[in-house]
């Protein structure tokens, strides 16, 4: 019954950790409709900022947010004003994706002639203390994470529902020509929530980095979970995505428990395939307009 | 008329001999020195570097100065394209090389098809020489040679240290899931069998795996007393913190090679977690000097060349199969294909009188039958070496 808890609590703990970085992509994916494979390295590029600041200024790692997130966010509208916008226009949507092809493999290579192959160490500052609950054990660092993925999902639907801009987001992922006959700046929209979504992998970055060794293709660990995430929930939907990583999360969790550590991910790819076929849109999927204009 | 050939051919030949004698004798430096594996790629090629001054210092070889001419093995492709460039344009008489066993095993296809003989002096892997080619020599430990290490020192060393029968110790054998990670674990598997090694599980993972709670969750529950993990870095530093906090502390952990030699690692994971974990490697730097003599003087030419201490050992391995092979060359007549082969052929050299500790010899598909892999363990935040007992700074730390 323990080890049962426990698995629970790894399970749990790793779908935490994949939603944090899946919650940016998604919103990306749902709203500007660009697949970002660019992504991880968002993440790997705000590790090593948290790294940075950290290491040069002393300070706890969760203090590094103050710079780590505008940085990110920086980050995530320049790339929609100056990659994808120029390719918006282009004939075949598929030359965005491989515009974020080309950066993400831009950002690793810049990485590993800035920082070296070798791996960087953010100071772990307590997170890494294990935190007994009954039979079961986990790391402050992990429970924050989770805590903070929770609060990220909210915070994030909330701010769609409820706020003008989230209503003129929604209105862009919906229609676009008709957002703009409303009178409202889709050009403008869509750099907002690419800097959004690059901003929440900036809060995931921070979380992240006392955790693991930071390297340049740290981005690569992550990202392949956190596309199967989000089209597992739904390609757009954000309480989707955060579903969908709890089901991973656990699933690789008990899978490398009962049927072993090299069945891990032919067990996770499984239950994914069978969600697909059951479910073409996922869990949470509606018929997505997929298109840039209107249908 | 024949007055005529006899002086064209005495012309000829004292033409010959005149360019000869002016020339340099050119050989490939075949490493990555960019990209991913760059870091370890020109700590290798230094070492090379290091043998090439000394001999060159010495009077060169065959009275010629040795001249390296580089080629980057950035990846498989380029590792392919440069061979062939050093060959065909730049004209070397043998590649040194490679540090990665792919780019290795690419490589040297390119020099077997041309006749040209490849020297490795430092992947691991085996395939490297198994595939029987007739010009590629290697001279380092291969990943066999570490499975037969860990065996030994854990029957030898281990097993009396915590006070148990060989055949008691229960045995996990982790390790990431590439063609590194599986053949060496697959040689772990085989000699402990030969041996009698009770091994209660095998498992292969992702190198890119964020989360291992679970194979330390079935590694504390079956009771296993000896881990065998065979990994890169962030999986050495991953399941190493993650054992740690579930509580699970075998008797021993030993890591083959990769991230488990790297003084980052143990920065990482913290030297109070790492201390007495055990590792099966090629020659490091605080290892006893009697067993590995010359050592000393590697490491102060290194310094003075490129102003820092060595960043890994595996300069120090490429140092000494470069040096023993261009002695032997020395030693040989010209420099053809054949002469060549002939003269490294002749290499028989025992342990503990090079700086690497193990000896030369070429035996079966040219791989050198003396290379040895040796035990360090982490004391004190330094992998210090521990086995074999020859080579030995420190005993080793066990708990009963």
């Amino acid at each position: 019954m323990d080890t049962i808890l426990q698995l629970l609590a790894n399970g749990l703990m790793l779908g935490g950790l994949f939603a944090i970085v899946a919650v940016g992509l998604t919103l990306i994916f749902g709203i500007v409709k660009v697949v970002n494979f660019a992504h991880g390295e968002f993440l790997m590029v705000g590790m090593y900022l948290t790294f940075l600041v950290t290491r040069m200024l002393g300070l706890h790692p969760f203090v590094a947010v103050i710079v780590v997130v505008p940085a990110l966010f920086l980050i995530g509208a320049l790339t929609q004003r100056l990659i994808i916008q120029p390719l918006m226009s282009a004939r075949d949507d598929h030359i965005q994706i491989f515009a974020t092809v080309g950066l993400s493999t831009a950002l690793i290579n810049l990485a590993l002639l800035v920082f070296g192959a070798d791996i960087a160490n953010t100071p772990a500052s307590g997170l890494r203390t294990p935190i007994e609950i009954g039979p079961v054990r986990v790391l402050s660092g992990q429970i924050a994470i989770f805590v903070a993925s929770i609060a990220l999902v909210i915070g994030l639907q909330l701010f769609l529902q409820n706020t003008a801009m989230g209503r003129a987001i929604r209105a862009v992922a919906q229609n676009r020509s008709a957002a703009q006959l409303m009178g409202i700046n889709v050009d403008r929209i869509y750099i907002l929530t690419f800097g959004i979504g690059a901003a929440c992998v900036g809060v995931a970055a921070v979380l992240i980095a006392p955790l693991y060794p930071t390297s340049p293709t740290i981005g690569t660990y992550f990202v392949l979970t956190a596309f199967v995430v989000v089209v597992l929930g739904g390609l757009g939907s954000i309480p989707g995505a955060f579903v969908g990583s709890l089901v991973i999360g656990l699933i690789d969790s008990f899978a490398g428990f009962y049927i072993g550590s090299d069945m891990r991910e032919v067990a996770v790819f499984g239950v994914f395939l069978l969600i697909l076929i059951l479910r073409p849109a996922g869990l949470f999927g509606k018929q997505l307009n997929l298109s840039h204009v209107s249908p | 008329m024949k007055l005529s050939l006899l002086l064209k051919t005495t012309v000829a030949a004292v033409l010959l001999t005149a360019t000869a004698a002016h020339a340099d004798v050119k050989f490939g430096a075949l490493y990555p020195f960019s990209g991913q594996l760059a870091l370890l790629g020109d700590e290798s090629a230094r070492g090379l570097e290091i043998a090439v001054d000394e001999v060159n210092a010495a009077g060169g070889v065959q009275g010629e100065k040795v001249v390296l001419v580089r080629g980057d093995a950035v990846d498989n492709n380029q590792a392919i394209g440069e061979a062939r460039r050093l060959i065909s344009r730049e004209k070397v008489a043998a590649i040194f090389g490679s540090y990665s066993s792919a780019r290795s095993i690419a490589a040297s296809q390119v020099a077997e098809l041309s006749g040209i003989p490849y020297f490795e002096m430092g992947a691991v892997a085996d395939e490297v020489t198994g595939r029987g080619l007739k010009f590629l020599y290697r001279t380092n430990p291969t990943a066999e040679d570490m499975g037969k290490l860990i065996v030994e020192m854990i029957v030898n060393k281990v097993a009396p240290g915590i006070g148990k029968k060989p055949e008691d110790l229960k045995i996990g054998i982790i390790h990431e899931d590439s063609s590194y990670g599986t053949s060496v674990a697959g040689h772990q598997k085989k000699y402990a069998a030969e041996a009698g090694l009770n091994v209660v599980s095998t498992q292969g993972y992702p190198a890119s795996t964020v989360d291992m709670s679970s194979l330390v969750l079935d590694l504390k529950q079956r009771g296993v007393d000896v881990v065998l993990q065979t990994s890169y870095q962030n999986d050495s530093v991953l399941f190493l913190q993650q054992a740690n906090e579930a509580g699970f502390k075998p008797a021993a952990i030993i890591g083959g090679g990769g991230g488990y030699s790297m003084q980052p690692t143990a920065d990482a994971v913290g030297h109070k977690v790492i201390d007495g974990v055990l590792d099966a490697d090629f020659t490091q730097f605080l290892v006893n000097t009697k067993y590995t003599p010359g050592l000393e003087t590697f490491v102060e030419a290194y310094k003075k060349k490129y102003g820092e201490a060595p960043r890994s050992g595996h300069s120090l391995n490429n140092y000494v199969g470069a040096k023993i092979l261009l002695d032997a060359i020395n030693k040989g007549k010209g420099f053809t294909p054949d002469a060549l082969v002939a003269a490294v052929n002749t290499i028989d050299i025992g342990e503990g009188v090079t700086a690497a500790g193990y000896g030369l010899k070429f035996g079966k598909n040219n791989q050198n039958e003396r290379a040895k892999m040796m035990g360090m363990q982490w004391q004190d935040g330094k992998l210090v070496t521990v086995y074999p007992e020859a080579a030995a700074v420190a005993p080793m730390r066990l708990a009963k």
